[in-house]
């Protein structure tokens, strides 16, 4: 088990290098750069000759393997350096998006989850033809709603015309209700999908049928057989969901003005803000890399016999 | 006059206000916090990048300027300067300083505290990556003479620089702020000025929350209102989506909010609520031409798309009265403004005349050809303007009457930064500088400035051998010409040799549009649209 860990940890590691290189030289390849959209643009009217020697200043113009390696440096010695855009450094604008963006995803993937589990136990309703039909084409209909729809809907009817909801200067409980909400729709449509698909399989399943020959009721072999067993996908759904929760909340966040990191990516991907991009990079590789091995660490729980897979590994 | 005439323009807006202004005799009521809806955060606060409206709507309300802009004359008036004298080549400016001024760390606002600033924003500071102020040309060095008195020399004639020291970007700020590096500005807690509002708190990208400063006291003497701010605070609130800035307005969950588009105008005023539309007074929404650009090359081909193109159609379709069609290169409440409006005449007969003999003819696909090429354009569209892409793509349609191919880029930042400098890439651009000074016109199109028409001499290193000297020479005397009448007259030149080569095709007048509860009152603009809440008050519901 040790042994796992160890050999996973240093496949993390590998995978943020990688991440870390990738992201860099993607960002190299789109044109221009980050002096050139912050000082070029109208704002500030700058000189040709003050925008020469900014470039200078920030070492715009640096050999590529230069700027690389002394980024590399400057992030493993914990220096994300500052944005060029907005003028702070890299490690305050995440300390100020980062919670409300985590606090966000896991409330909106604790609802998801919520919504997922209920569809997925109206699909499984003994008589009631309607209701499992109704339940089994939820998922597809949440898919296809618009995340930016969604959310100015609920803003126009539940916050400026019934007035239940502030959402402008809400106080802190009532915040996140609405942009939860928008949010667990479309996050839930996956989750109920694979696990509807998944009790269904496992029913078809011969220890399903051994068990109702013993007598079992529906519900008692739904719930300690079926429901168990179908659990592992979608848990690792769940976990990749999560990790694109993180940084893919930008139309929430930009519809109810929350802030966060999905608007920060965006901005630092248009402004070409390397410094500021490096830095979620990375973040985000590192949370995708916990949480999958936290899921692996999870299943065995749930399923007795991949432990066994792993302890032969 | 220009002014009577834009006031009349702008009359639809401005009277509910005015409305609202002569119901309430009741005195201004003291306290309360206001929300403002901005459209983004602001990026940088080192003032001379306050150009950006976002961070010009912060430090209008934190920082105090030496002179005020009085935004209706456009006069300037004393502020934390009670009094200046300039000599007669404008190569040396003397300010006397108003007494008893701090900033609100406690420094003292004295002639010391001006001269670091002014050092910073005429010289710039390579070491903090400070930038030279845009305003501020032909800087040399100051002087105090005492505490309360301060000389400016310049290395020229500087006589853009009074007005110069009345804008945001010359917002004065505590030596500790200047003492930072550039790249630690974006972070408002830390711009200490000597404004009415001070900073609290910032949420970065998010909210930011200003307190007035219970002891200020050196507001503009000729401002309306005198004293402490009315307000106890201020909150800025960033949404990006207009609809949610609009519906928050009408739900009454904001006070006012900054740029409202055109089609909401009449709604929010059907229910009673303000629209507020003060003008940029600076270069006017327009299409620039980069000739170097064989396409655009020939004034003939130049000269036909100005007369092929229905700004008037552009206003109508898809703005509000308070977007008026441009009468020349510069906004009619702009100084030195001449209007030309005969030379811009929509013709399209004339523009097909034109084509035809720069030996454009009808090709096979309805785009007229020449020695086997099409006159097909490009320009990006320029996000930050009013409604560009819808104004580009309807040109775009007027212009494929003419059988000119004009194709509508989007693109992300970077490539828009490089394209733009390139003529090949980009033969024509959008435009629009607000600006409350003749030297406005100068900065725009100056190769070494924002150079607009892309001449050689800039920083694009793509243009090929396009310069304009005639031109340049008239730009050069705006900046150094320090009487005032001759200066006028040296912008109406500008006006006329840009349009009658056909350098740039003036559409609209660009305000920016604010909507307002019916209850705020003593909503203030400074001369080129940035929000005031100085003398702002809530009445009672």
């Amino acid at each position: 088990m040790t042994r796992h860990l160890a050999q996973r940890i240093a496949q993390a590691l590998l995978v943020l290098l990688a991440a870390f290189t990738v992201a860099f030289v993607l960002l190299q390849a789109l044109p221009g750069d980050a002096v050139l959209i912050k000082f070029l643009g109208s704002e500030m009217g700058l000189t040709a000759d003050q925008i020469a020697e900014l470039r200078v200043a920030y070492g715009a113009d640096a050999p590529i393997w230069e700027q690389y390696l002394h980024t590399l440096g400057n992030f493993l010695r914990g220096d994300f350096g500052y944005s060029i855009r907005s003028g702070v450094p890299v490690s305050q604008l995440l300390t100020e998006n980062l919670p409300s963006t985590l606090r966000l995803s896991l409330l909106a993937l604790a609802a998801a989850c919520a919504v997922a589990v209920l569809l997925a136990l109206l699909s499984q309703v003994e008589g009631f033809g309607w209701v499992r039909a109704v339940a089994r084409s939820m998922p597809s209909f949440f898919v296809a709603v618009p995340v930016f729809w969604l959310g100015i809907m609920l803003i126009q009817v539940f916050s400026f015309q019934l007035g239940l909801v502030s959402v402008i200067a809400p106080e802190p409980w009532e915040e996140l209700i609405l942009p939860v909400f928008t949010l667990a729709v479309p996050i839930s449509a996956p989750l109920a999908q694979v696990l509807i698909r998944n009790i269904d399989a496992v029913f078809g399943e011969p220890f399903v049928a051994v068990a109702r020959a013993k007598g079992a009721r529906h519900q008692w072999v739904l719930w300690r057989h079926v429901v168990r067993n179908a659990m592992p996908p979608t848990l690792t759904m769940a976990g990749v969901l999560f990790g694109e929760l993180l940084g893919g909340a930008v139309v929430t966040e930009t519809v109810f003005g929350l802030g966060g990191l999905g608007g920060m990516t965006q901005q630092a991907v248009a402004n070409q803000d390397v410094a500021v991009l490096q830095a979620i990079v990375v973040l985000s590789a590192t949370a995708f890399v916990t949480i999958s091995l936290a899921v692996d660490l999870v299943m065995p729980l749930l399923d007795p016999r991949l432990s066994r897979a792993v302890s032969a590994v | 006059m220009t002014l009577s005439r834009r006031s009349l323009i702008a009359a639809p807006a401005l009277l509910p206000a005015l409305a609202f202004d002569a119901q309430a005799q009741v005195a201004p009521v003291r306290g309360g916090t206001l929300i403002y809806l901005e459209q983004q955060t602001y990026s940088n606060l080192y003032p001379p990048a306050g150009g950006h409206y976002p961070a010009g709507g912060v430090l209008n309300q934190i920082t105090d300027k030496l002179t005020w802009q009085n935004p209706q004359t456009l006069a300037i008036e004393p502020w934390i300067a009670e009094s200046w004298t300039i000599n007669a080549d404008a190569t040396e400016y003397v300010f006397k300083l108003r007494p008893g001024v701090t900033f609100s760390d406690g420094a003292k606002l004295d002639a010391e505290a001006v001269a670091k600033n002014y050092d910073t924003y005429g010289r710039g500071n390579r070491e903090l990556r400070h930038s030279v102020s845009e305003v501020i040309t032909n800087y040399d060095r100051s002087e105090v003479i005492d505490p309360l008195t301060i000389r400016f020399l310049f290395k020229a004639p500087s006589p853009g620089f009074l007005q110069g020291t009345s804008v945001i970007g010359s917002g004065l700020v505590s030596p500790a702020t200047l003492a930072l590096p550039f790249d630690q500005m974006g972070d408002a807690t830390k711009i200490i000025g000597s404004g009415p509002f001070v900073v609290t708190r910032q949420v970065l990208g998010r909210e930011l929350v200003l307190n007035a400063r219970p002891d200020y006291a050196w507001g503009p003497k000729t401002h309306p209102h005198q004293g402490r701010a009315l307000l106890d605070t201020v909150r800025m609130i960033v949404n990006g989506e207009d609809s949610v800035r609009v519906g928050a307005v009408l739900s009454g969950q904001a006070h006012v909010a900054r740029q409202i588009p055109a089609f909401d105008e009449a709604r929010i005023q059907g229910r009673g609520f303000q629209v507020f539309a003060p003008p940029t007074r600076g270069v006017n929404n327009s299409i620039t031409f980069r000739p170097d650009n064989p396409l655009v090359a020939d004034i003939r081909v130049r000269r036909a798309l100005l007369h092929g193109t229905n700004a008037q159609e552009v206003v109508e379709t898809l703005l509000s009265p308070n977007y008026p069609r441009a009468t020349s290169v510069i906004a009619a409440t702009a100084q030195g403004h001449v209007n030309l409006s005969d030379r811009l005449a929509y013709d399209p007969v004339l523009a097909a005349r034109l084509l035809e003999e720069a030996g454009w003819t009808h090709g096979p696909n309805g785009v007229r050809t020449k020695e086997g090429q099409e006159l097909a354009l490009a320009a990006y569209e320029s996000p930050n303007y009013a409604r560009s892409r819808d104004t580009m793509q309807l040109i775009a349609q007027q212009w494929g009457r003419l059988g000119v191919k004009l194709s509508v880029l989007a693109g992300d930042l970077g490539s828009r930064a490089v394209d733009s400098l390139d003529p090949a890439k980009t033969p024509i651009a959008p435009a629009m500088v607000g600006r409350a000074d003749p030297d406005v016109i100068r900065s725009n199109y100056y190769p070494t400035t924002r150079n607009m028409l892309l001449q050689t001499g800039g920083v694009s290193r793509k243009v090929q051998s396009f310069s304009d000297p005639t031109l340049n020479a008239q730009l050069d005397a705006i900046a150094s010409e320090p009487d005032q009448a001759k200066r006028l007259a040296l912008v109406a030149e500008v006006q006329r040799t840009l349009i009658d080569q056909a350098y740039v095709i003036p559409l609209f007048e660009e305000p920016q549009v604010f909507a307002g509860s019916p209850r705020l009152r003593g909503m203030d603009f400074e001369a080129v649209g940035r929000p005031s809440f100085y003398g702002a008050w809530l009445a009672p519901r």
